[in-house]
Parts: structure tokens; C-alpha cells; sequence
């Protein structure tokens, strides 16, 4: 059966209509594809100039000292018609052994050596404020979700936690360095002059502030994911079915006992998969640490301590500090490159790994508890 | 598979035994009655006559509450569709039952006739055809039930059969015109049990075959 | 011929005298809220019976069920108005009632089978770890029993630690009942037990209450007339949130005393 063009129900649409629609198709489409062209020329260049440093023509493959050593000061220098370009302790060994040769000798700063301590500090400070935003995040969570009843009190924390993932990563630097840096409590034998000091009886809590610290980096780093963690962990939360927790609460278990026997356990690996978002975030950020944490240069490793406690009051370099600080806070020159480079290549490495990881853990939880 | 509300279709088919089995000895003992001119046992029959109505009674109850709580399907609606107009036929064949017995009374205040003008076969027509459709219902036999319908005919004949002889006879005999037109009766009231264990058949066969054989011709081509 | 039967009813009738009731709902209001949900319910509810709540959606039956555990507790601003809910002739809303005892008491099997993702036997001891009880043979001894009394044991004896969302749609909801049995309830409440099965697995689980009503005192809330129908002894309608009527569940399917009753039950409502 024939019809005429017109009558047919499926014509085509005018043909305005159809090149607009021709248009927006392949304007949508561009708009994708520049997200991978972004994408490939960031991690290409990081990729095709780091792995210059990082790896090596002979066996291991892997520049071991890159990764193994601290930062030194490259020396650059001819002696007796060769050219050499030392670090601090060969320069200082080769010169001992000549006796201390005049010559003509350049040096520059953090361009030898390795990035060692600024991995160690960037995974301390992922551990310890990701370990205190989960335990913050959860817990507020669960409250919000579980146990609150709505009301102003209720909205205004919500109101509170949105506008707190909106507050630019530098004033949380701020914000940790006048809390926690300068103010924030420490156990005394004696009360400090000069600070406010609160007597305990057996002993003073004085508030002298923890420094630039592993600890004041924990909590303002933790403060600063804490909106992540918590949204995280609400829809986690909310994605478990009503069903577990009415059917424990009818067996007679109270709330906590079915918050934690049948709701928690089949939360956390959703939880744990938004919180990757929060660790590449604060393994990332800069500001925050460079007034609580982060040292331009420590030589002691953050293990390296005369007391246990120390370790929570020590400073530490961190990779995107010490990337900070290669690219903008010493001389430009043929030899620093190889630093910058080196070190975002190691330190995407270090933030996939840690994202790898977690991905892992939460697929392993997942597989026990599938509903 | 068996079900739990099983048992309750179960206790209707038996209700509805029990009352066919009450119904057959109503009717065999009516005609017993009537044969050996025995009052005491008319008396019975018609006292007995209660009872199966009540049973007819509880037995469309159970299947009115059983249809509207377990809304039923396909076999079992028509189990209890059939079960309350079988228990209906029953019930009307008991009737008729009663009827033998009060005429027999009647028949007995006075002397017996000469001849019961084919009574006596009639009934053990009747009552083999009521007793062939219970079988088949509780066999699930549909060919015995065929064969019930089949000798409706024969019954019909015999009826005819008889009532001419009653004619004949009166005519023979004025006197006995009343005592015959009695006996007529009779033998109208088996040739209506006749007709009701006829129905049964209709339904046992409706029951297991889902086609309904009522005023068909396949009567007409049934074997004799 | 002498029966317990009355002329033409299924089952026996409810004793003109009854045992005292297992749940006695007397005069109560209750609110969402504001709006109010239920309006002056009185109900008895007998022992060892099946007792079903049918009505329309919103008609306040699954409100009233909930009324029994005090599931309701944990909406916010559901209440209790006026009027009080005895539970073996005590008040459940008494301030000196523990809601935790009594969600032991009285049981309950939800609409969309709920089990935990754990194993079949977690699922069932979970009741009873919660109440402290570790001894691995004790444990043992009350999965079996629960497991059997929920017709389940001979399905999953062989598989009980592989986990209970392997399960088919029946059988997970008779786990459930498994797992309610388990704590040795006294009342056992259902809403709307089958309405995601299939009618093969809903006739065993029709088949499974007929069973524990001869232990337990089971209030089912249910959509489907003919389930109300098969499985219960008494029925109640619910409209709006009233009470329209309440009898042997016979009376209400073949002579209900009110129209309303009559119009919904025949498919006639609205």
C-alpha cells in the first residue's frame, strides 16, 4: 500500500528540526570528547616526563634512589676535564677524598636525592585523616539518618555540612593552623605561662596549640572531607532496604543493635567506595597542610622519634607540598623539572594505589553481603 | 498436589454421600413399603424425609461459604456447583420417595389389587439408575453416567406401559379406580426419580467432562 | 444427626463463650501527626486464631497491626491517642511496658520478605543471639525447630550456611516466619505476607499458617479476599480508618452485616 509523502504517520520531521537536532548531537559529543582530550594531555605529559625520571634504562628499571632517598642539593661542577653532577653526600664524600679541590662549583636546591619522605608524610596524613573522618562521618551519619527526627536542630546541621564543602581548601588551612596549631589542647605536668590553662587535678590541659603536626593536619584534613564522608555515608545508609533494620527492630533488637548487626555491615562498602573521592582529596589538597602539617624539608623520617608520642606532634613533607614547593619556591632550572615531573608521577601513583585499594576492600566486603 | 482446603471439599463429597445413600434406602424401602403393604415402614420413610432435606440444606451451605471465602476454579467450582444441584435431585427423588410411601398407606386401607402393572420392575429400574449415577459420581466414571441417561428411556416406556395397563384396568373394574389412580401415581413418582437420576448422571458427567450433555441429542444416540 | 457444625458452615463456630482474648484493642485513637488513623477501634482478638484485616489501601489496617509490636513507635509523630491496646490483658502503650520484651512477644513477617543477608542459619538465630543466647548447640537445637515449624527444613538442611538471598521468593518468606518463631512468640503478626508471591508459593505459606495457628495467635493484614477467605477464622474491615465490621470470617464473606462490607468484599467499592 503506497502512501503520499504527508499523509504517511512516520515522515520525517521538517527539516529545520532535524539539523538543530544534527547540531546538538555534535555538540554534545565534542563536549564529551574534550574531557578525554584534558584528561590524556595531563596524565600523557605527567606520564611521558616523569617516567623519564622514575625510570631507568638498566636493571631495576625503577629509579630506587628517586624513591628511597630524601631530597639533596645537587652540585654541579667539572673537576680534572669531567663534568659531574653529585648530590650533597657524594659531593661531600668526592671532595673529602681530594681533599677538598677548588673549584668552580654550582649547586642546586632539592635537585638530587629522592622524594622518600614526602611519600611516607603524603600516607600518614591519608591514613590518620581518613581514619578520623570515617569515624566522625559515620557516626554523624548515622545519627542524621537514623536516629534524628527532623526539626530546625536537624536542618541547620544539614545546612552546616553543605556549607562546609563548600569552604575553599585554604581557609581550612587557616582555620587548622588558628585551631589546632596554635590553640589546640596538650596534657601538662605544669601550666604554661602564656596560655590559657585548664588544671585537671592530676594534671594541666594547656592550650598551647600542636604545632605544625601530623595531628593538626589529621583533623584539618578530616574537617575538610568530612561533608564528603558523611553524604557518602548517608546514602550508603539510605540504600540499605527499611526492610533489615524493621526486621531486626521486630526480633526485639534495639536500634543500635540493628544499626549494627544489619545496617552498618552493608553500608560500609558504599561508604568506603564515596570516601575514595575524600582520600584523593586529601592526599591532593596543599592548603590545608602547608600551615598544620607539611614541612618544606624534614630529614628525619616520621618514625624516626625519641618518644612514641612524637610521632603525632612531628611535622612531615607531603607530595603535593613538595611539588608546591619544587615549582615555586626555589630557582627554575634544567634540573628541577626532573623533580616536578617525578614527583606527581609517583604522587598519581600513590593516590590510584590507595584508590585501588580501597576499591579491592570494598569489593571483597561486597561479595559477603549482596542483597 | 493436595491442599490444605482440601478437606473441605472432601467433607461436602461426603455430606453428599451420605445423603445418596439416604435417599436410596428412602426409596428402596418406599417401594419395600408399597410391595409388602407395609405401613410401619412408610411411616419411616416419610420420618426419614426430613433428614435428607437438612442434609440438602447443610450441603448448599458448605458450598454457598465455600465458593464466597475460597473463590474456587474450573474442577472445584464445578464439583460444587454440581454438588448442590445433585444434593437438589437427591433431595426430590427422597420426595417422591415420600410420595410411594403416603400412597401407600392409601393403597393399604384397602385390598390389594391384582396386578402392581409393572411396578415392581420399574422400581428396580429406578432405583439401579439411581445407584449407577452415585457410582458413577464416586468413581468418576462418565460412561456409567452415559448409560444412566440411556435408560431413561426404558423407564419412560415402562411408564407408559403401566399407565395403560391402569387404564385397561379400570375400565375392567370401575371400582378400583381410586385404589388404581394410587398405583398410577406411583409409577409417576418413579418415572420422576427415573427422570431426576437421570439429571445426576447429567451432572456427574458435566463434573468430569466440562461439557454440559442436557437436552442434547446425544441422548438419542446413546446405546440402550 | 448430631455435629459441632452448624447448618452449612465450613468450620466450627467461635464458642458463644470465649477463651479470653490474646489481644483486646479497646477504644482507639490513633495519629499520623495530625491527621488522625484510627478512629475508636474496639476489637477482640482470639487466641490461637487466624484473624484477618482486609480493606483498601489507607484504611488504617496495616496502622493497627503495627499497633500490636509498636512498630508505629518509629514514625515520626505516629501516637497513640486515646484508648488502650491489651496484650494478654496488658496495656502495651503502659510507660512501664519495654518495647523490646514486647516485640519478643509478638512477632511479625513482612509484606516484602525481608531476610538478612547472612546465612540461613543467621538469619534464624539472629533472634536469639540478640537475646544473648551463644551456646553453638542451643543455637543448633532452635534453628532446627523454627526451620521445621516453618515447613522449611527438608529445603534448606543441606545449605543452611549458604546465604538466605539464594533463597526462592516463597522461601525466603518462610524464613522469615522461621526467623520470627524462632524467639517463641505469642502472637504473629503478618502484613500482607504473599502479596509478592506466587500463587504456588502463597498456597504453602497459606498452608504453613493453618499449621501455627494451632500454636500461635496469628492477625494476618492481607489485600487478597480469597486469602482472607481460606486462611482465617475472623475477619475485620477497615474503612478510613473505622472499623466497619468484625465477625467469623464466614458470616463476613457470605452475609456481611454491612454494605460497605458487602460492596468491597464483591468488588463493588468506590
Amino acid at each position: 500500500m503506497k502512501h503520499s509523502i504527508g499523509s504517511h504517520p512516520f515522515t520525517t520531521p521538517p527539516v529545520g528540526a532535524a539539523r538543530v537536532e544534527k547540531v546538538a548531537f555534535q555538540v554534545f559529543r565534542l563536549a564529551t570528547y574534550s574531557i578525554l582530550l584534558a584528561a590524556t594531555l595531563i596524565f600523557g605529559i605527567i606520564f611521558a616526563k616523569g617516567s623519564q625520571t622514575i625510570f631507568v634504562r638498566e636493571f631495576p628499571f625503577v629509579n630506587v634512589a628517586f624513591l628511597t632517598q630524601s631530597p639533596e642539593t645537587l652540585h654541579v661542577f667539572e673537576h680534572e676535564g669531567q663534568r659531574h653532577e653529585l648530590g650533597d653526600r657524594a659531593f661531600r664524600a668526592y671532595m673529602e677524598k681530594r681533599d677538598n679541590p677548588t673549584i668552580k662549583e654550582e649547586s642546586y636546591v632539592y635537585s638530587a636525592g629522592g622524594i622518600f619522605p614526602c611519600i611516607v608524610g603524603t600516607f600518614f596524613l591519608v591514613v590518620g585523616s581518613m581514619a578520623i573522618a570515617l569515624v566522625v562521618g559515620i557516626s554523624a551519619a548515622v545519627f542524621l539518618n537514623e536516629y534524628s527526627r527532623g526539626g530546625p536542630l536537624v536542618e541547620l546541621l544539614r545546612l552546616a555540612i553543605l556549607n562546609l564543602a563548600g569552604v575553599p581548601s585554604i581557609v581550612f588551612g587557616l582555620f587548622g593552623f588558628g585551631l589546632f596549631v596554635l590553640f589546640a589542647p596538650v596534657f601538662g605536668a605544669a601550666p604554661v605561662v602564656g596560655s590559657f590553662s585548664l588544671p585537671l587535678g592530676f594534671c594541666y590541659l594547656n592550650f598551647t596549640g600542636w604545632g605544625v603536626s601530623l595531628l593538626s593536619g589529621w583533623f584539618t584534613l578530616a574537617f575538610m572531607v568530612l561533608p564528603v564522608v558523611i553524604t557518602a555515608s548517608e546514602e550508603s545508609l539510605k540504600a540499605v532496604p527499611k526492610g533489615f533494620r524493621d526486621g531486626s527492630l521486630a526480633l526485639g533488637a534495639t536500634q543500635w543493635e540493628a544499626i549494627r548487626t544489619n545496617v552498618l555491615p552493608y553500608a560500609l562498602p558504599g561508604i568506603l567506595t564515596s570516601s575514595i573521592l575524600g582520600i584523593a582529596r586529601v592526599a591532593g589538597e596543599t592548603a590545608p597542610i602547608m600551615f598544620t602539617a607539611a614541612y618544606v624539608v624534614r630529614d628525619r623520617l616520621p618514625w624516626q622519634v625519641d618518644k612514641a608520642v612524637d610521632v603525632l606532634f612531628q611535622g612531615v613533607m607531603a607530595l603535593p607540598y613538595h611539588i608546591y614547593v619544587v615549582s615555586s619556591k626555589i630557582p627554575q632550572n634544567e634540573y628541577t623539572e626532573r623533580v616536578q615531573f617525578g614527583t606527581a608521577f609517583v604522587f598519581l601513583a600513590v593516590v590510584l594505589s590507595i584508590a585501588l585499594s580501597s576499591v579491592i576492600l570494598r569489593n571483597r566486603m561486597r561479595a559477603r553481603y549482596r542483597w | 498436589m493436595s491442599v490444605y482446603w482440601e478437606q473441605h471439599l472432601n467433607d461436602i463429597r461426603e455430606q453428599l454421600l451420605m445423603m445418596s445413600g439416604l435417599t436410596e434406602r428412602s426409596l428402596s424401602q418406599s417401594v419395600r413399603a408399597l410391595l409388602e403393604r407395609d405401613d410401619a415402614l412408610a411411616d419411616l420413610v416419610e420420618a426419614e424425609d426430613s433428614e435428607i432435606d437438612e442434609l440438602e440444606k447443610r450441603i448448599d451451605g458448605k458450598v454457598i461459604a465455600y465458593i464466597s471465602t475460597h473463590g474456587p476454579m474450573a474442577k472445584d467450582c464445578r464439583f460444587l456447583i454440581t454438588a448442590s444441584k445433585i444434593a437438589s435431585e437427591l433431595e426430590r427423588i427422597a420426595d417422591q420417595a415420600t410420595t410411594i410411601a403416603r400412597r401407600t398407606r392409601d393403597l393399604n386401607k384397602n385390598a390389594p389389587l391384582q396386578s402392581m402393572a409393572g411396578i415392581p420392575v420399574m422400581a428396580r429400574e429406578v432405583q439401579s439408575m439411581l445407584r449407577q449415577s452415585i457410582r458413577a459420581f464416586v468413581e468418576r466414571e462418565t460412561n456409567l453416567a452415559l448409560e444412566v441417561i440411556g435408560r431413561d428411556k426404558l423407564v419412560d416406556a415402562e411408564y407408559k406401559e403401566a399407565a395403560s395397563e391402569v387404564e385397561t384396568a379400570i375400565m375392567a373394574n370401575p371400582s378400583t379406580t381410586a385404589r388404581e389412580l394410587h398405583l398410577l401415581t406411583v409409577a409417576k413418582a418413579l418415572e420422576r426419580a427415573g427422570d431426576h437420576a437421570t439429571s445426576i448422571a447429567e451432572e456427574v458427567f458435566y463434573l468430569y467432562k466440562g461439557e454440559d450433555i442436557r437436552h442434547s441429542k446425544i441422548k438419542g444416540k446413546l446405546p440402550v | 444427626m448430631k455435629t459441632d457444625t452448624a447448618a452449612g458452615s465450613l468450620t466450627p463456630v467461635i464458642p458463644a463463650i470465649p477463651a479470653p482474648p490474646m489481644i483486646e484493642v479497646d477504644a482507639v485513637d490513633f495519629y499520623y501527626g495530625k491527621s488522625k488513623a484510627l478512629h475508636n477501634i474496639s476489637l477482640k482478638i482470639p487466641a490461637k486464631q487466624v484473624t484477618a484485616f482486609i480493606g483498601p489501601s489507607g484504611c488504617g489496617k496495616s496502622t493497627l497491626l503495627r499497633c500490636f509490636n509498636r512498630m508505629n513507635d518509629l514514625i515520626d509523630g505516629a501516637r497513640i491517642g486515646q484508648g488502650e491496646v491489651r496484650i494478654q490483658g496488658v496495656n502495651i502503650y503502659d510507660p512501664q511496658v519495654d518495647v523490646i520484651a514486647l516485640r519478643r512477644q509478638v512477632g511479625m513477617v513482612f509484606q516484602k520478605s525481608n531476610p538478612f543477608p547472612k546465612s540461613i542459619y543467621q538469619n534464624v538465630s539472629y533472634g536469639l543471639e540478640l537475646q544473648g543466647i551463644a551456646d553453638k548447640k542451643r543455637l543448633d537445637v532452635a534453628v532446627e525447630k523454627s526451620l521445621r515449624g516453618a515447613a522449611l527444613w527438608d529445603e534448606v538442611k543441606d545449605r543452611l550456611h549458604s546465604s538466605a538471598l539464594g533463597l526462592s521468593g516463597g522461601q525466603q518468606q518462610r524464613l522469615c516466619i522461621a526467623r520470627a518463631i524462632a524467639v517463641e512468640p505469642s502472637v504473629i503478626l503478618m502484613d500482607e505476607p504473599c502479596s509478592a508471591l506466587d500463587p504456588i508459593a502463597t498456597s504453602k505459606v497459606e498452608e504453613l499458617i493453618q499449621v501455627l495457628k494451632k500454636e500461635y495467635t496469628i492477625v494476618i493484614v492481607t489485600h487478597s479476599m480469597q486469602q482472607a477467605g481460606r486462611c482465617s477464622d475472623q475477619t475485620a474491615f477497615f474503612y478510613i480508618g473505622k472499623l466497619i465490621e468484625v465477625d467469623a470470617t464466614e458470616k463476613i464473606f457470605t452475609q456481611p452485616g454491612h454494605q460497605q462490607t458487602e460492596d468491597y468484599i464483591t468488588g463493588r467499592f468506590g
